[in-house]
């Protein structure tokens, strides 16, 4: 079988695969600068309700439509409701204050320097974080494809690392031709690839394997097998691709997906409104990929970010500005969940309309956040943590459960 | 009236006719009149092993067009290389026509803010992808493409994006076949390369506690000369680092006064005596630091070895033998870094001509060997700049000093995106890619081929097959290969050339050169 044959050729001993290699980290990017404040409101902070007098999410009990309790503090959304599952058995995890020490306010550089994984006091660093940990991986670790981001460009944060894809259907992981010929054309790709003893060869090889595990998944018939109920929208069918792609054991490392439109200046609603819609298309898609990946052997985590927080306070035109901190999201069998690690960071607002940016603090570097993932989904060692983040020495925050098997 | 003068008319009334109507196809036209057409007759190379000709062929150039073998056969390979390597002496008329086009690259680095960063980043890379396609300065142009990754620009970095189109012109073209000396010179000077290395920002002011900023001074030594390995020190660094000081570009337009070029800044100048590589460089030098520690660096024995090395890489082998290296050293340092010296050692020599079908072709060579083999009509549109994304190389995007990689396992791992543009080529899907494929096909059967060289193999049952084959490849198919496309030749339908046609360009011995 050319599937056992490739992976022969790959490993230079016996060795079962590196450890870490079962587990695929997804990282869905909210573009804009979501406003977390909405997703995780704390109802337990009564200057919650005083800066939002049209936009707070009302306190657990009152009402249909109002937020669903966690405990004293804070609360979930009610268009969360298809993750509180995953909160309460702990599969769900969220970090308080996240955030990168740029006070610009600007989503083209906090977006960059997010995904960069850089910071300006520190020493520079090249590409995204994503591409720079893909490269500490030996080629034999690499599969034919490591990494891959739904949609049509690659993000910043994949920069730099090797054979990093983009397409915005599986059905773009597949060789073109008219179905008839096909099955000519593979055949004649496997022997002619199959003639070459060298690292072309091989990758050939594997290319072909990849379609063929790629073939296996079509749309089609995978409807009755498909565990989960991903609803209708496109960030639900870019999560199906990945959970596909997963499940097709290809080795797939790192997979990126965007949501977009967080930006909500005006009339952001509170629980109507275009950012609950958004609310409710982010927790159906990962309730339903959460779902769909129980019957999968391979470990999938996912990680939930935006380049800033929003503003504490309400603007003039019912929505929010700019603001810092944002409460990041994890997801996965392994995650310390049901729980909000980190303080809450509340700034003291002195002036009602203050100047500047006014969210919610920065308390845990973005950075630090991103390397404890690494450590943990990939069993990253120390060495490649700092390659990846040079001069950060991150501490561990216990956003894991079970023994860490990154070497310290 | 003479056929050259009928051809200058010509192209002056069409020039200005384009010019008025901006049409593609009306560019397209004056090109196939210009001589990209496709010739009436096709000699392919059908030996068994690569044609010495073609291999000439296929390492000096992007990739032969049809045609480019008979010319180079009937001038002779040293001919034939001693014009490549002499530009000037080439009429590229129809490139210019297809490739000049583009009015953001013409402007100097304080004028180029008026574009949108998306515009100048399209139009340098529809430029460069033009020009690598349709220039008859071949050699010219991969060197071009070399030194655009020996001294990489990353258009993502601050505003690199406006400040590369005049390092493009006035460092990498201007010096690309000269002297590797005046390259550096004008590459550490360079707008893009002083904000992208950061010594636009490199200071030491009397009366402040200024550290020199070492970026460039260390990616000079590490990357652009001495090679890693070269055998400088971290004092080397710095002391380079001091000899840079002063040299800034204004990239925030705060003055009025000359913002397309770099400048010295006398008072932000370490001015004091430096130690280098163990000359002495001494006191109150200003400017002529720089021109000193270029001097120093480029003359250094270690930078012929690096230079060598890194071309005998692209051109030669990954791993190249190390006479070859060397002897290509001692000419760099006998001629004091004359570029063409230095590739007509190379490609003259016998590991050169030894090294037919050694090279991964990397993803911009990969597709524009295939547009050229075709004689296809593009002008560099979306989906063809898409597709060079798909495969990893989108040009002018390497996030890091050292450029897109020259090993091969960076870029294997997007081989699915190459078979699929290879069959959309052959299939004529690929939107805005148009190719006389027929033409050739009817072309190569026309051609009588060379003597005792067009012996077909036993066997071989397809010719118009075995013929693409040659055309591609510069040889006819191992006995492996005949096997693995035997099914193929058997078929019948509308599809099969097609079919044939994009199996040899996704096949291994496309994927090389």
């Amino acid at each position: 079988m050319p599937s056992r044959l490739s992976r022969r050729l790959l490993l230079a001993n016996d060795d079962a695969w590196p450890a870490g290699h079962d587990a695929t980290l997804a990282v869905v990017f909210l573009r804009g600068g979501a406003d977390t404040l909405s997703l995780l409101p704390p109802h337990g902070d009564d200057r919650y309700f005083r800066s939002r007098p049209t936009l707070a999410v009302p306190s657990p009990g009152r009402g249909s439509r109002s937020a669903i309790r966690l405990d004293d503090h804070y609360g979930l959304h009610p268009d969360m409701a298809a993750l509180e599952p995953a909160y309460r058995e702990g599969r769900l995890a969220f970090v308080q204050g996240v955030g990168i020490n740029n006070t610009s306010g600007s989503h083209f550089e906090c977006q960059d320097q997010m995904e960069q994984g850089s910071s300006p006091d520190g020493p520079a660093v090249s590409g995204g974080w994503l591409g720079r940990f893909l490269r500490t991986l030996s080629e034999r670790e690499l599969g034919p494809l490591p990494a891959v981001a739904i949609g049509k460009s690659l993000p910043e944060s994949l920069r730099g690392g090797p054979s990093a894809s983009v397409f915005e259907t599986l059905a773009d992981v597949s060789l073109r031709g008219s179905a008839a010929d096909l099955p000519v054309i593979t055949a004649t790709l496997a022997r002619l690839y199959a003639a070459e003893r060298t690292n072309l060869g091989r990758q050939g090889l594997q290319t072909l394997d990849l379609f063929r595990r790629v073939a296996t998944l079509q749309p089609a018939d995978s409807s009755s097998r498909r565990a989960g109920n991903y609803p209708e929208s496109p960030f639900a069918a870019g999560l199906r691709q990945i959970a596909d792609l997963i499940r097709a054991d290809i080795g797939l490392r790192v997979a990126c997906l965007d949501l977009p439109g967080w930006d909500t200046h005006f009339f952001q609603g509170a629980t109507d409104g275009q950012q609950a819609a958004l609310i409710e298309q982010l927790a159906g898609g990962l309730a339903a990929f959460e779902t769909d990946m129980k019957s999968c052997p391979r470990r999938a985590t996912v990680l939930v970010i935006t380049e800033f927080g929003r503003r504490v306070y309400e603007n003039a035109s019912q929505g929010t500005d700019h603001g810092r901190g944002f409460a990041a999201m994890l997801l996965g069998e392994n995650v310390a969940g049901g729980e909000v690690h980190g303080p809450w960071p509340l700034e003291e607002i002195a002036d009602p309309t203050p100047a500047g940016p006014g969210g919610l603090a920065v308390d845990r570097d973005a950075r630090g956040l991103f390397a404890e993932v690494l450590g943990h989904v990939f069993a990253a060692d120390r060495t490649a943590v700092d390659g990846v983040f040079p001069g950060l020495n991150p501490q561990p925050a216990g956003l894991f459960r079970g023994n860490s098997r990154s070497t310290s | 009236m003479s056929p050259s003068r009928r051809r200058a008319i010509q192209t002056s009334l069409a020039t200005g006719a384009a010019a008025v109507a901006g049409c593609d196809g009306l560019v397209s036209e004056l090109g196939r009149q210009l001589g990209e057409a496709v010739p009436a007759s096709l000699l392919a190379a059908s030996g068994r092993t690569i044609d010495p000709d073609f291999h000439l062929l296929s390492r000096a150039t992007y990739g032969p067009r049809p045609g480019d073998l008979a010319r180079l056969r009937r001038q002779g390979p040293r001919a034939w290389l001693e014009d490549q390597l002499h530009p000037e002496r080439i009429d590229d008329t129809a490139c210019d026509l297809r490739a000049e086009r583009f009015e953001s690259l013409g402007f100097a680095p304080g004028d180029a803010y008026a574009f949108r960063r998306s515009v100048l980043r399209d139009e340098l890379v529809r430029h460069a992808l033009l020009r690598a396609i349709y220039s008859r300065r071949q050699l010219f142009e991969l060197l071009v493409g070399f030194w655009s990754d020996h001294l990489n620009i990353d258009l993502g970095k601050g505003d690199c994006v406006f400040l590369k189109p005049a390092d493009d012109r006035e460092v990498i073209r201007r010096h690309a076949l000269g002297r590797f000396a005046e390259l550096i010179r004008a590459s550490a000077t360079s707008p893009a390369m002083l904000v992208y290395l950061d010594n636009a920002a490199n200071k030491v002011r009397r009366g402040h506690a200024d550290k020199p900023n070492e970026n460039y001074a260390r990616e000079l030594l590490e990357l652009h000369t001495l090679g890693v390995d070269g055998g400088y020190t971290q004092r080397d660094v710095t002391e380079a680092a001091r000899c840079l000081t002063g040299w800034t570009f204004d990239a925030g337009r705060v003055f009025a006064t000359d913002q397309n070029r770099a400048f010295f800044r006398a008072d932000w100048h370490d001015d004091g005596e430096k130690l280098l590589l163990g000359h002495r460089i001494p006191a109150g030098g200003g400017p002529r630091d720089l021109d000193r520690l270029v001097e120093i660096v480029c003359s250094h024995p270690s930078t012929a070895r690096h230079i060598a090395g890194k071309l005998c890489r692209r051109f030669v082998a990954a791993d190249p033998p190390r006479a070859l290296v060397e002897s290509t050293a001692a000419v760099f340092t006998r001629t004091d870094g004359q570029i063409p010296a230095v590739l007509r050692n190379i490609f003259r020599s016998a590991e050169f001509a030894d090294s037919r079908g050694l090279l991964l072709k990397r993803p911009l060579r990969f597709v524009v060997s295939a547009l050229r083999a075709v004689a296809a009509d593009t002008h560099a549109r979306p989906p063809l700049l898409d597709a060079l994304r798909r495969l990893g190389q989108p040009l002018f995007e390497h996030p890091t000093p050292d450029g897109y990689a020259q090993d091969e396992a960076t870029w294997l791992g997007t081989l699915l995106w190459r078979w699929n543009l290879a069959f959309a080529l052959a299939g004529g899907n690929l939107p805005t890619v148009t190719a006389p494929l027929e033409a050739i096909a009817s072309s190569l059967a026309a051609a009588s081929g060379d003597s005792g060289e067009s012996q077909r193999a036993e066997g071989d049952k397809d010719h118009a097959f075995t013929r693409w084959f040659a055309h591609l490849i510069g040889r006819r198919p191992t006995r492996d290969e005949q096997t693995a496309f035997a099914p193929l030749l058997a078929a019948a339908d509308q599809r099969r050339e097609a079919r044939q046609l994009g199996l040899i360009l996704a096949s291994p011995a496309f994927q090389r050169h």
